[in-house]
C-alpha cells in the first residue's frame, strides 16, 4: 500500500498486520484500515463492551474520520488519542509488565465474553498515561471463531508472561531480555532456563515445558490443520475464557517486589541537608512554573520528588531513572495514587533504549522520542562525568538535544570538592578529570544556552542552573 | 471456513491452551490426539492400496 506525500508519516513499528496500519499527520494519530478491518472495527465500535473499556479508559480513545478521507487509500480511517510519550517493554518495571500484561487479559477477557477476540497478544499493544496502562492496538480486535484458541498465546507467554516468570522465579532483570529480543524469550530458551527443581515452579510446567514440547512435538503440523483439529474436538468458547481465567490468576501470584538496591535508599543517604533539599525543591519549582511545559523529562528521577514537583506545572512527566527496584517502588506508589501524568521507566543513560525490530526503527530510539520542554537533570552529571567517563561537553551535548528549542534545562552541577563527588572521584586514579570543575562547566552552558537562574545550595558545594536552550 | 491470521499462532501454542484451560481442556486434547492416531491407522491400508 503507497503512502500518498500528503504530509503523513508512516508509523515505523505499524507493518506486521497487513489489514491495518497506523500514520501520524502533524499531531494527529491516525490507523488506515482495509476492507475486512474496517468491517471488524464497525462492529467493534458498536459493542458496549469496547465503549466500556474506552470510557473507562482501559482501551485508547478512537474515532473514526467520516467521511473517510478520498485521498487514503483505505477503507476507513480511525484517530486515536495521543499517548503522551511512547516507551517500550524493556523500560518498564516489573510491576508495570504485570499490570500491562493483566491489562492485556482484561481487555481479551471482556472481547471474549461479548463474541471478538485479539489478533495477538504482545506487550507493545500496551502503553501508558502517567502510571496507568492503556491497550492502544485497536486494530488487533475481530469476531471470535467458534472453537479457535488465541492466536495471541504464543505471543503474550514471549512478551509477557515469561519476563514475568523470570523476574519473579529467578529474581533476573527482564528489561535486557526483551530489550535484546523484539519477539521475547522463546520456550525453548525458558526451559533451559528453568530446568531441575525450577520446573515446578508456578505456571511453568505447563506454559514453559509442555508448550515448548508441544511446539517441538507439532513443528510439522499447520495451525489450520491444528484448528481445524481443535473445532472438531469440542474446543470451545468457555474453554478460550477459562485459558484467559488461568493465565490472569498466574500473572497476578507473580508479585514480585525487587530488593533493596544502592539507589533504593538514596534520598536519605544522599547528603543533602534540609536547608539544601527546600533550596533546591523551590529552584526547581520556580523554573517549571516559569516554562509552564507540556512536558519534562526528569534524568535520573530515583523517589520521583522533582518529577512530582514539575508535575504540578506540566501536562506530562517522563521519571527516568536506571535501577529497576527504585522505578518499581515509584511505579508502585504512582499507581496508588492513581497518578496519570507522570510515567516512570527503567533507563540507563550512560546505555539507553537503541533502536530495535526491523531496520533498527521498528521501536525508537529513547534519543528519538526523547524531546521536552523541560529537562531536569538534577544529581546526574557527576554520575556521567566522573562515574562513566563521559566527557561533559558530551554531557552536555545530550542533555540540550533532550531539550525542545526554547526549552529550559535545569541542571545541577555537583563541585568536586562536594562529598559524592569526591566519593566517585576517590575510585578513579588522581587527576583524570582535570576539566570537572565549575567555572568549565559554566563555560560548557554559556555556549549552550542562556544561563537565566543560578543558585548556589546552602552547603555550598552545589549549583544549580536554569538554561533557556538555543534561545 | 479457512481463515490465516496474520501472527503465526504457533501449531504447538494452539494445542497447549486446551491443556491448561482446565480439565475439559485436557479431554479436548486427548480427543485430538486419539484422532490423530485413529486416522494414522486408517488411512495406512489406502496410503499402501
Amino acid at each position: 500500500m503507497t503512502v500518498p506525500d500528503t504530509g503523513v508519516r508512516v508509523e515505523p513499528g505499524s507493518f506486521r498486520d497487513p489489514g491495518n496500519r497506523v500514520f501520524h499527520r502533524g499531531d494527529e494519530v491516525l490507523r488506515g484500515l482495509d476492507e475486512r478491518s474496517a468491517r471488524d472495527w464497525r462492529a467493534l465500535s458498536a459493542a458496549d463492551f469496547f465503549r466500556n473499556l474506552t470510557a473507562a479508559g482501559h482501551v485508547v480513545g478512537t474515532e473514526e474520520l467520516t467521511p473517510t478521507p478520498v485521498d487514503a487509500p483505505w477503507a476507513a480511517v480511525l484517530r486515536h488519542d495521543r499517548i503522551p510519550f511512547v516507551s517500550h517493554p524493556y523500560e518498564w518495571s516489573c510491576a508495570m509488565l504485570r499490570d500491562a500484561a493483566l491489562l492485556h487479559l482484561d481487555v481479551l477477557g471482556a472481547a471474549l465474553d461479548a463474541g471478538f477476540t485479539t489478533k495477538d497478544g504482545s506487550a507493545y499493544n500496551v502503553q501508558w498515561r502517567g502510571a496507568r496502562p492503556v491497550f492502544i492496538d485497536v486494530g488487533s480486535f475481530e469476531a471470535l471463531r467458534d472453537g479457535e484458541p488465541w492466536a495471541g498465546y504464543r505471543q503474550f507467554c514471549q512478551t509477557l508472561l515469561y519476563p514475568l516468570l523470570v523476574q519473579a522465579h529467578l529474581g533476573l532483570d527482564f528489561q535486557p531480555f526483551l530489550r535484546a529480543r523484539i519477539d521475547g524469550i522463546e520456550p525453548d530458551q525458558m526451559r533451559r532456563l528453568f530446568a531441575g527443581t525450577r520446573r515446578f515452579r508456578a505456571g511453568v510446567p505447563t506454559h514453559v515445558h509442555l508448550h515448548g514440547a508441544m511446539q517441538a512435538r507439532n513443528s510439522a503440523a499447520s495451525t489450520s490443520d491444528v484448528r481445524a483439529q481443535l473445532r472438531d474436538a469440542g474446543f470451545s468458547r468457555e474453554l478460550a475464557r477459562g485459558t484467559v481465567r488461568g493465565l490472569a490468576k498466574l500473572v497476578r501470584r507473580l508479585d514480585h517486589r525487587p530488593g533493596d538496591s544502592h539507589w533504593s535508599d538514596y534520598q536519605r543517604t544522599c547528603a543533602y541537608s534540609v536547608p539544601d533539599r527546600q533550596a533546591k525543591e523551590t529552584f526547581v519549582d520556580r523554573a517549571v512554573a516559569a516554562t509552564a511545559p507540556g512536558t519534562v523529562l526528569d534524568l535520573g528521577a530515583n523517589d520521583g520528588r522533582y518529577a512530582r514537583i514539575a508535575a504540578r506545572h506540566a501536562a506530562h512527566v517522563v521519571a527516568v531513572e536506571q535501577d529497576p527496584a527504585v522505578v518499581d517502588a515509584l511505579y508502585r506508589a504512582l499507581r496508588d495514587e492513581g497518578e496519570q501524568r507522570i510515567l516512570p521507566l527503567v533507563l540507563d543513560l550512560a546505555d539507553p533504549s537503541p533502536g530495535g525490530g526491523w531496520r533498527g526503527v521498528e521501536r525508537a530510539a529513547f534519543a528519538d522520542r526523547a524531546r521536552a520542554d523541560v529537562v531536569l537533570a538534577l544529581a546526574l552529571v557527576h554520575h556521567l562525568a566522573i562515574g562513566r567517563n563521559v566527557p561533559l561537553p558530551e554531557v552536555l551535548d545530550q542533555l540540550t538535544a533532550f531539550t525542545a528549542t526554547g526549552g529550559a534545562l535545569v541542571v545541577e552541577f555537583v563541585h568536586p570538592e562536594d562529598p559524592m563527588a569526591r566519593r566517585l572521584l576517590a575510585n578513579k586514579p588522581d587527576g583524570l578529570f582535570p576539566d570537572y570543575r565549575r567555572d568549565a562547566f559554566e563555560a560548557l552552558l554559556a555556549r549552550r544556552g542562556r544561563v537565566v537562574a543560578r543558585t548556589e545550595l546552602p552547603s555550598g558545594t552545589r549549583t544549580l542552573y536554569q538554561v533557556v536552550v538555543g534561545g | 471456513m479457512t481463515h490465516l491470521a496474520y501472527l503465526d499462532a504457533g501449531s504447538g501454542s494452539l494445542i497447549v491452551q486446551a491443556v491448561v484451560g482446565g480439565v475439559a481442556g485436557v479431554a479436548v486434547a486427548a480427543k485430538l490426539y486419539w484422532r490423530r492416531l485413529v486416522s494414522r491407522f486408517r488411512r495406512q491400508p489406502t496410503d499402501q492400496g
